[in-house]
């Protein structure tokens, strides 16, 4: 009985956060039991984002462990971390007042990779003693992980963006904006409303499915590294959904029959402006480009050889594996500039400050500024920010 | 302030609205305990507007945040004041309490910190500061407050909802409620001396003492 409860409130959660997925839900935070723990028994961290904590759970369920789940307000851990909500405080404060100092008679904590960019290991093992060990990407991959005694794959490093996120994605915009499209359409046009849902959930998932057709197109943008908000890459992605989108138009006005110019002229513009909306930040949505609203987009990862003591650390917490080891000395080379996101894991975690950010100018950001302005709405994360 | 962290530069404006200018009359009555000499310790410090007035009466204060933004702001206001002297900036979350000394602070103070903290964070500030209190010290907290009546609340809900709008259009803030604060203190070991709530219920100020059956 408690099992099919458990999967019926799992679905809903699902389907409710997947369909609301841009904004926070919070899970109660705190220590939870997972099978039947002992002293010896890892301990896992994650953020409180309901559905993750879900999935975590789920995907854990047959290793008896503990989980602390840290105050990140609702957020999931990838853009926490970036963000700020999942910082070194939220980590030092489940791991001391949660109670499983007492549990356990290790200081092992395994957090997922991608809180890498806002939880520095260092401080945390220097504030609380607890070591930091950087699970997996995909907690699917725990179990692998575990038996691989704490070692990952290159895989298991490595952010991609399959078709099923990139329907999640898809319904994350169309869902809100449907809805809020809706209550401006209902007063005038209510017999439009089907036509409506269709062609904004059409126009985001064929932007999202088709992606992988873009992204050649982004990454050619991408080299150039000229800072634009919306760059000619993103124009030409535009020009081809809406192009795509007017078909969605005429079937529409040939289904109703009607060839009354306003309302295809009305359609034409409903179109376009979906299309802006959702190509608008088109890379922020994925996980393979930072979003265009940050200026340290064009930024590039400088390593100082002087400082790397070859530790690979960067190595383990880079998300798109852009580092590899030099064959000759020990030490950390940044060999795959194209495929890096600018997240700054790597800058944050360097225990030598050994990785720097550098501007298109040559003006260097230090690991000082990284680690403390966090991304968000308002980041200040700029060269001028360094200085004042 | 739940997204302020966000935006620091600008926390202090989405304050002022958010209590309708009150903010001032606020802290004034927050500090009104506070005497020459005293060693307070301001959790939550933020951009260290309560601390300042503090160390205006004479006090000493150590101004404890998470946000490294906010504590910067906090500095430079301390030096435009001159009184970097009688305030130590630390950047450390609730957690960390456990590093002062007991009995070492005659007045713990905290402003819209207390109701961010998750119920377990929250337990265990209070735990700390009873320990780091002197004997007769002093909790002082303003904060926001969830009504208890529910007409109150509702009424709450909806003088607020078009602040917390604007609020979060201009400066990307909001904050969030206590509840059941004076339970909460009791089985902590602390006695409400004086609680001062508004009309509406929606912002309450305690001064609470010491409790001397509390064992822990």
């Amino acid at each position: 009985m408690r099992k099919l409860f458990d999967r019926i409130s799992y679905f809903w959660i699902t389907v409710i956060e997947t369909l609301l997925r841009f904004f926070p839900f919070p899970a109660k935070t705190g220590m939870v039991k997972i099978g039947s723990p002992d002293s010896n028994s890892p301990v896992f961290l994650t953020c409180n984002f309901q559905l993750t904590v879900r999935r975590v759970k789920r995907a854990l369920k047959g290793i008896d462990c503990y989980l602390l789940v840290a105050n990140t307000r609702g957020i999931n851990v990838w853009c926490a971390a970036t963000g700020g909500h999942l910082n070194n405080h939220s980590v030092i404060s489940v791991i001391k007042t949660s109670g499983i100092e007492e549990k356990v008679d290790h200081k092992k904590i395994i957090l997922p990779q991608l809180a890498a960019p806002g939880v520095e290991s260092k401080v945390i093992k220097k504030k609380t003693s607890w070591e930091v060990l950087w699970g997996p990407v995909d907690i699917k991959d725990i179990k692998e992980f575990l038996e691989n005694n704490f070692t990952k794959s290159e895989q298991m490093h490595k952010v991609t963006f399959p078709l099923t996120e990139r329907i999640e994605m898809a319904i994350m915009w169309a869902f809100p904006l449907s809805v809020f499209l809706s209550l401006i359409w209902i007063p005038f046009f209510i017999d439009e409303l089907l036509a409506l849902w269709m062609q904004v959930w059409g126009i985001s998932l064929m932007t999202f499915i088709f992606y992988p057709i873009f992204e050649p197109i982004l990454l050619l943008e991408k080299r150039q590294k000229k800072y634009a908000f919306f760059g000619w890459s993103k124009l030409l992605i535009l020009i081809f959904i809406s192009s795509f989108s007017l078909l969605g138009t005429v079937i529409y006005t040939i289904i109703l029959n009607s060839f009354e110019p306003w309302l295809f002229a009305r359609w034409c513009i409903f179109s376009l402006i979906v299309s802006i909306i959702i190509v608008i930040d088109l890379t922020g949505t994925t996980p393979l480009f930072k979003s265009d609203t940050h200026g340290d987009k064009v930024f590039t990862i400088k390593v100082d050889a002087e400082k790397c003591k070859g530790t690979s650390i960067c190595l383990s917490v880079c998300p798109r594996n852009c580092f590899e080891m030099s064959e000759e000395r020990n030490l950390a080379i940044f060999k795959h500039e194209q495929d890096c996101v600018q997240c700054s894991a790597c800058i944050v975690q360097c225990p030598f400050d050994a990785i720097q950010f550098e501007d298109q100018k040559g003006n260097i950001l230090t690991p000082e500024t990284v680690r403390k302005f966090k991304l968000n709405l308002s980041g200040k994360r700029t060269i001028r920010g360094n200085q004042s | 302030m739940k997204v302020l962290e966000s935006s620091p530069h600008r926390y202090d404006k989405g304050i002022r609205i958010l209590t309708l200018g009150k903010i001032d009359e606020i802290y004034d009555r927050l500090i009104e305990k506070i005497g020459k000499g005293d060693r307070v310790l301001d959790i939550g410090c933020g951009t260290g507007l309560l601390s300042i007035r503090a160390i205006n009466k004479g006090a000493s204060v150590v101004g404890i945040d998470i946000n490294p933004q906010m504590l910067e702001i906090a500095e430079k206001r301390a030096e435009q004041f001159e009184c970097q002297a009688e305030l130590e900036l630390l950047e450390m979350g609730v957690a960390e309490m456990d590093r002062f000394e007991d009995s070492s602070f005659d007045k713990v103070i905290s402003s819209l910190c207390f109701s961010e903290l998750p119920e377990y964070e929250l337990e265990y500030t209070l735990k700390q500061t009873r320990r780091i209190l002197k004997e007769g010290g002093l909790l002082i907290l303003g904060d926001e407050n969830k009504p208890k009546n529910f007409i109150k609340r509702f009424l709450n809900f909806v003088v607020r909802f078009p602040l917390v709008i604007i609020t979060y259009i201009l400066t990307q803030t909001t904050t969030s409620a206590l509840s059941n604060i004076d339970l909460k203190l009791r089985s902590s070991g602390f006695e409400p001396i004086s609680v001062r709530k508004n009309k509406l219920e929606n912002f309450i100020e305690i001064i609470a003492g010491k409790s001397e059956e509390y064992l822990s």
